[in-house]
């Protein structure tokens, strides 16, 4: 097989074109009059007050709805594992439900959620609910905000597997990879109701769409692209973390806008006629995190709970899931209030190591 | 998969106050369904979490040893929401467990060897887990010593047993307070000092400590420094464990859980991973 052969094949499957406008039609349907008893479909519209921003919101045919750009403000994982959740009693049946615009970076820290909280030992109840009752519809990215990183951690601004249904925008239409068994069911369900056609001729502008998406990356990160090396943020002493958190105050925006971050603390609410556990979000950065009864806290300063969100995700992550624990969304960049990019403390702790 | 969030249903048996500020307070649980009593096998180190329903659920190192069938035991101190509830119990309510959970002290490894215990204050709970399973299996194990500090003698948990043991040769124990007070006949000191007034021998022996995590931090050296080889020491680690399952995030040290990987960690561990204490 040579390269354009092995770039072609990448795309997935049998070549399939679907309309733009009849992808939003079927979307539609589903929605609106529970086609293949799907009774939610969610997907990026723009912001109302802001032109750089896409939320995830639930498909309402006035909105203007977006495919194809990148990330939403929203991580992936605030629509399988909730801010704030049952789990006790556990969620049995829940409405089926597609995701549509989601992005690489998602899929990637979904598969990294799906290590943590589905495995031999233990599963999520909530989560993996949520999970089994979700087709995915992801979509290349045709453009990157600011903050995206992905490249610097060796991902793609377009998705090669984890995902039910793959678009890849060209023209006035999609061409559709099925990746799971679920997307060929899905994919069943289009052709019952909209005209696809074979064709192979868009395969090249594909690429190229996709090329330039990551070229955009490097040029955006061409300062920080070089290779950054895991064990020196280990070993980095304190006061490099000292400096690089200078102006962190700690409120937790950057792990609850990360896709990645999973802690949560557990609440007994139950009732006089029954036992509920709840789930609710938590942060690491936040003061009280670890703290003991009594007072103790193994990580009482600042700078130690920033590091311990770092390497979390570069290190502990890495050596918990053999996945990185940073998908590279830039979501922590855009949310904090001090405006600490983490592109430049990596740089940075790097940097000084290297001196 | 069945949920692991959900606890099993336990009974308070028995409630002992363990101290004049009743501070402290030993509760002996009982299964209420026998399919759970059949199914839960412990080991000593290994902790639960202790649930009352509608008030909150908190981790606590199991005190009774898997050689006492008849109940499971919490030493619980007051100083808390959740502990504060625990506290107000009555014989006969009902609690929920969670568990057992972490790991253990490796009582297979001690085994034709030498133990030397080291405690301090309401710590002593999964040491005296520990303890009644070695003396349970006393043959299978050489000498056995226990250190065991309080800050005064009404701060030491199981007095009742205490005494018993005292009674045993089988058994070198030494109980130290920190300060000197009236009546008081045996040992005064910090702990880490009588480990090493006793310097008890390092040969063919291993040593688990548990206590306040300054009194580890402090021992530790001192046992080191009595040549006990790293991979012999053992302790126990205190964190907040609100799930039990390396969920909830925040007891890491490093990529370790404590509530997974630990609380049981040899000092050879503990070396490789900074900020344990």
């Amino acid at each position: 097989m040579n390269l354009l052969e092995k770039m072609f094949s990448s795309l997935g499957g049998q070549p399939m074109l679907i309309k733009q406008s009849a992808m939003f039609s079927f979307l539609a349907l589903c929605q609106n009059e529970s086609l293949g008893e799907i009774k939610q479909v969610i997907l990026p519209r723009k912001s109302k007050v802001s032109e750089e921003n896409y939320h995830y919101d639930v498909f309402n045919d006035n909105k203007e709805y977006v495919l194809g750009n990148y990330r939403c403000v929203e991580p992936i994982r605030m629509l399988y594992y909730f801010p704030r959740d049952t789990v006790v009693p556990a969620p049995e049946k829940v409405p089926k439900r597609i995701i549509a615009g989601v992005t690489n970076c998602d899929l990637k820290a979904l598969s990294l959620l799906d290590k943590a909280l589905i495995n031999d030992d233990f599963e999520d109840p909530a989560y993996s609910v949520w999970r089994k009752n979700t087709y995915i519809i992801s979509s290349d990215c045709l453009s990157i905000s600011s903050t995206c990183h992905c490249n610097l951690f060796d991902e793609k601004p377009y998705a090669e597997k984890g995902y039910d249904l793959n678009l890849s925008q060209v023209n006035n239409s999609y061409k559709i990879s099925v990746g799971s068994e679920k997307g060929e069911e899905l994919l069943g369900l289009i052709k019952e109701n909209f005209t696809i056609d074979d064709s192979e001729i868009y395969d090249q502008q594909i690429l190229d769409n996709r090329q330039k998406t990551v070229n955009d990356l490097k040029k955006q990160n061409a300062e920080f692209e070089k290779k950054w090396k895991i064990d020196d943020l280990r070993q980095a002493d304190q006061e490099k973390w000292k400096i690089a958190s200078e102006d962190c105050i700690g409120c937790g925006a950057c792990t609850n806008s990360c896709p990645t971050c999973y802690c949560m603390i557990l609440n007994d609410e139950s009732t006089e006629k029954q036992f509920v556990k709840v789930r609710t979000q938590d942060s690491c950065q936040l003061h009280g995190y670890a703290r003991v009864a009594g007072g103790d806290s193994p990580r009482p300063k600042m700078y130690s709970r920033f590091r311990n969100r770092y390497l979390c995700k570069l290190d502990y992550m890495k050596t918990n899931f053999q996945i990185l624990g940073c998908v590279g969304c830039g979501r922590c960049i855009n949310a904090c209030v001090a405006g600490i990019d983490q592109r430049e403390v990596i740089t940075n702790i790097n940097d000084q190591t290297d001196n | 998969m069945d949920n692991t969030y959900i606890p099993v249903q336990m009974k308070v048996e028995n409630i002992l106050i363990e101290d004049p500020a009743k501070t402290l307070r030993t509760f002996d649980l009982s299964f209420i369904n026998s399919e759970d009593k059949e199914r839960f096998k412990y080991m000593p180190g290994q902790f639960c979490e202790f649930s009352i329903l509608g008030r909150g659920e908190s981790p606590f190192g199991i005190a009774s040893s898997p050689t006492e069938q008849d109940f499971l035991r919490f030493t619980v101190n007051r100083t808390g929401l959740v502990t504060n509830e625990i506290h107000y119990l009555q014989k006969g309510d009902e609690v929920g467990i969670r568990g057992p959970l972490g790991n253990w002290y490796p009582v297979e490894k001690f085994k034709g060897e030498n133990v030397v215990i080291v405690g301090g204050g309401f710590a002593f709970t999964t040491l005296r887990s520990l303890l009644i399973y070695l003396l349970e299996h006393r043959k299978d194990y050489g000498e056995i010593t226990v250190i065991y500090g309080a800050r005064n003698p009404d701060l030491f948990i199981y007095k009742d047993e205490i005494a018993e043991w005292e009674k045993r040769d089988d058994l070198n124990l030494h109980l130290t307070i920190d300060k000197e007070v009236d009546g008081w006949n045996k040992m005064v000191g910090f702990v880490p000092t009588v480990v090493k007034e006793l310097a008890p021998k390092a040969e063919k022996t291993w040593c688990v400590v548990c206590g306040p995590p300054i009194m580890i931090k402090y021992t530790l050296p001192v046992l080191v420094e009595l040549k006990f080889p790293n991979d012999r020491i053992y302790t126990s680690l205190e964190r907040k464990m609100k799930c039990g399952i390396g969920k909830c995030g925040r007891c890491n040290i490093g990529s370790k859980y404590v509530c997974i990987d630990g609380p049981v960690f040899s000092l050879e561990q503990l070396n490789t991973i900074s900020e344990a204490f």
